[in-house]
């Protein structure tokens, strides 16, 4: 109880809640965007993040990523592009209802739905982090070895069209992990006897290159692809949604919780949730004729489910250090910076900070609700903003950002290495998500990995010894084989997810 | 994150994964080939050198997987496949300019400064992609001034002062 008041005396602070509300306008303006992702304004915001304490750093991420994923839903509805990926999955369905006449209604669902999805993805974090935590805190190096591994394996199985470039992602990631000083010996490695490769490779730069810069240089061939926006007034938008709930309120609830169970999965986010969630109240549908033709019912589901994903994905990353998706891999990124070592211990250690992450994260649900009605509103000025003028912009906000990470050129060099780099390998269909999750999880999986070996005096066994270890270390394997089995030629090939392969054009 | 190719829209440029797996097999062996430099300790068979090394088979591994497959498909790949926008010399243009920009300003703004650097990359990148005169003008000079005072003033990062060192 004490925790709790102490988190509300963190909160409601005036710099605070100037810090969330300041970040709900930015994620809201980013978010509705077209070719401006929920992850950009995570990896943009960082570099600002860095010199708060972590409630405000935190309450800034948290509240502009919720804003990002609603706002996503605007310009899909109104020029049938997706903010973001995660509105991708029911685009077409919103523009087809704009088409009908329904902008109202379609965006009323939108705001509400997302609205409701984000609070439920919270309450089940809310129960369920401090439970898993209970049974975490008797987790050792060995269980944590196992977790990594599995969740870097899921983020390689779930998140990407073709394993085999997600799983050589992710073994790129790690492998750039790698440079800087070992952390069970202390030897520096791959270095070249240059002292800023000495402290490894910047986590800061290295996302804003690969998930900004990336994005940038594919922006600057295709800023003439300009689009007609529907000349539509928005007028009432809370008309209606009575009885659009009366009717599809078990959508809300199926939408929503697939939504946190994908969301909570390593690798996989809200844009996968969304997509998912489509999937299944299509098939679960007593009219699946009608979806495509402007239906609100697909729409219910996934729009709930990427917003409760967001919490969802939050889980692993608070109670086990093992990011949901690529938004909180950032998020664990900062904590680290921070000093603050995600883990069970956290909510032993200084639990008033997790109650603080909670009610941020109601907050800035709530908060959705006025502003996502005031964007809806102003939505014709704000996608008015031509992009010619926010791409050399937002290049010199990532430069910049680069530079306060490392307060020296280094950080603007390895931001366009790591940019170029990033362009590379998506033109490729290598996915980025699986190496940042590399990047970010390397140093720990590596420290939990020696350390047994140590322990265990080099017997692979012993690896299986503790009953939680041997079942998560089983399951590994097991997912293991099956990933060997569908990647190698002559195995079955797996038909390529189109969740997560879709990112605004 | 990767997006849908289009058949009838080549969006993104790419060599074959023959390509791309020898690319990568070479990196990883020259990773695996630095590791033996690396100091061990005696009577314990993991150092510093096995995690990498671990990743570098790992990276082989996938890399041979791809070109396996692609080479088992029953159409060739071509070598390399370009993007629809390299025939349009304006776009090809404006992907080295916003490169160039960066460069430009990991190698300028030292010595000339965030000031100048920060406006000449706008001014100039605003001005290639249409945005009109005047209106490049008011945004250069506005967001270069915004991100000073918001990173130098609020955040305290010692931007580069240049050659504007005598007048800030």
């Amino acid at each position: 109880m004490q925790a709790i008041a102490t988190a509300f005396g963190l909160v409601f602070d005036f710099q605070v809640i100037g810090v969330i509300l300041a970040s709900a306008v930015f994620g809201m303006f980013v978010g509705a965007m077209p070719g401006l992702t929920a992850t950009m304004a995570t990896a943009l915001l960082v570099p600002v993040t860095f010199f708060m304490p972590p409630v405000p750093a935190l309450g800034a991420i948290v509240t502009a990523t919720a804003m990002a994923i609603f706002a996503g839903d605007i310009p899909a509805a109104m020029l049938r592009m997706p903010g973001t990926p995660a509105s991708a999955a029911y685009a077409d369905e919103s523009y087809e209802m704009t088409k009908k006449g329904q902008l109202d209604l379609c965006m009323g669902v939108n705001l509400v739905f997302s609205v409701m999805g984000g609070i439920f993805g919270v309450a089940v974090l809310i129960l369920a982090a401090p439970m898993l935590a209970e049974v975490a805190i008797n987790f050792s190096s060995f269980e944590y070895f196992w977790l990594a591994c599995l969740g870097l394996t899921c983020a390689v199985f779930i998140g990407t069209g073709n394993p085999v470039k997600g799983l050589l992602s992710l073994f790129i990631g790690l492998a750039i992990g790698c440079v800087g000083i070992d952390p069970a010996a202390g030897q520096p490695r791959f270095t070249f006897g240059n002292v800023d490769l000495l402290s490894g490779i910047n986590f800061i730069p290295t996302l804003i290159g690969m998930f900004a810069v990336s994005e940038l240089l594919r922006g600057s061939v295709s800023l003439d692809q300009g689009s007609t926006m529907v000349q539509q007034q928005v007028g009432k938008l809370m008309t209606g949604i009575g009885a659009v709930w009366r009717k599809y309120w078990k959508n809300f609830f199926r939408g929503s919780i697939l939504g946190t169970i994908i969301g909570a999965l390593p690798g996989a986010g809200a844009d996968i949730a969304a997509w998912v969630s489509y999937a299944v109240s299509k098939k679960l549908s007593k009219e699946p004729e009608k979806f495509g033709t402007g239906h609100l019912e697909g729409i219910v589901d996934s729009t709930s489910a990427n917003n409760s994903a967001l919490g969802g994905a939050w889980i692993p990353a608070l109670v086990f250090g093992i990011p949901g998706d690529s938004i909180t891999a950032i998020v664990i990124g900062v904590l680290y910076m921070k000093g603050m070592n995600p883990g069970p211990s956290v909510f032993l250690q200084t639990p008033e900070l997790i109650y603080a992450v909670f009610i941020i994260f109601i907050l800035a649900n709530i908060v959705m609700f006025p502003l996502g009605w005031a964007a809806i509103k102003s939505a014709k000025q704000i996608l008015r903003v031509p992009r010619n003028i926010l791409l050399p912009v937002i290049l010199i906000f990532c430069m910049v950002g680069s530079f306060a990470m490392t307060n020296s050129i280094y950080g603007v060099v390895l931001m366009v290495v790591m940019g170029v780099f990033g362009w590379v390998l998506e033109e490729h269909g290598i996915p980025i998500a699986p190496l940042i999750l590399g990047l970010v999880l390397g140093e720990m999986l590596e420290q939990n990995f020696m350390t047994s070996m140590i322990k265990s005096d080099g017997s692979f066994l012993v690896f299986f010894e503790r009953p939680i270890a041997g079942v998560l270390g089983v399951c590994t394997l097991v997912v293991w084989g099956l990933m060997l089995w569908r990647m190698l030629p002559f195995g079955r090939h797996g038909q390529p997810v189109p969740a997560g392969e879709t990112a605004p054009p | 994150m990767a997006r849908p190719v289009s058949p009838d829209k080549v969006e993104s440029m790419r060599f074959n994964d023959t390509i791309v797996g020898v690319a990568f097999i070479a990196l990883a062996a020259t990773m695996i080939a630095m590791t033996f430099s690396f100091p061990s300790f005696p009577g314990q068979a993991y150092g510093p050198s096995l995690f990498p090394r671990i990743l570098g088979a790992g990276m082989i591994f996938c890399s041979l997987v791809l070109i396996l497959r692609e080479r088992r498909a029953a159409v060739a790949a071509p070598w390399l496949v370009l993007a629809d926008w390299v025939r349009e010399p304006r776009k090809v243009w404006s992907f080295i300019l916003t490169l160039a920009a960066m460069l430009f300003y990991v190698l300028a703004s030292d010595w000339l400064g965030f000031i100048p650097s920060a406006f000449l990359v706008q001014i100039v990148l605003l001005l290639w992609f249409g945005v009109r005169p005047v209106t490049a003008l008011v945004v250069a000079v506005g967001m270069t001034l915004l991100v000073h005072w918001f990173f130098g003033s609020m955040m305290l990062v010692p931007l580069p002062r240049g050659i504007l060192d005598s007048v800030l």
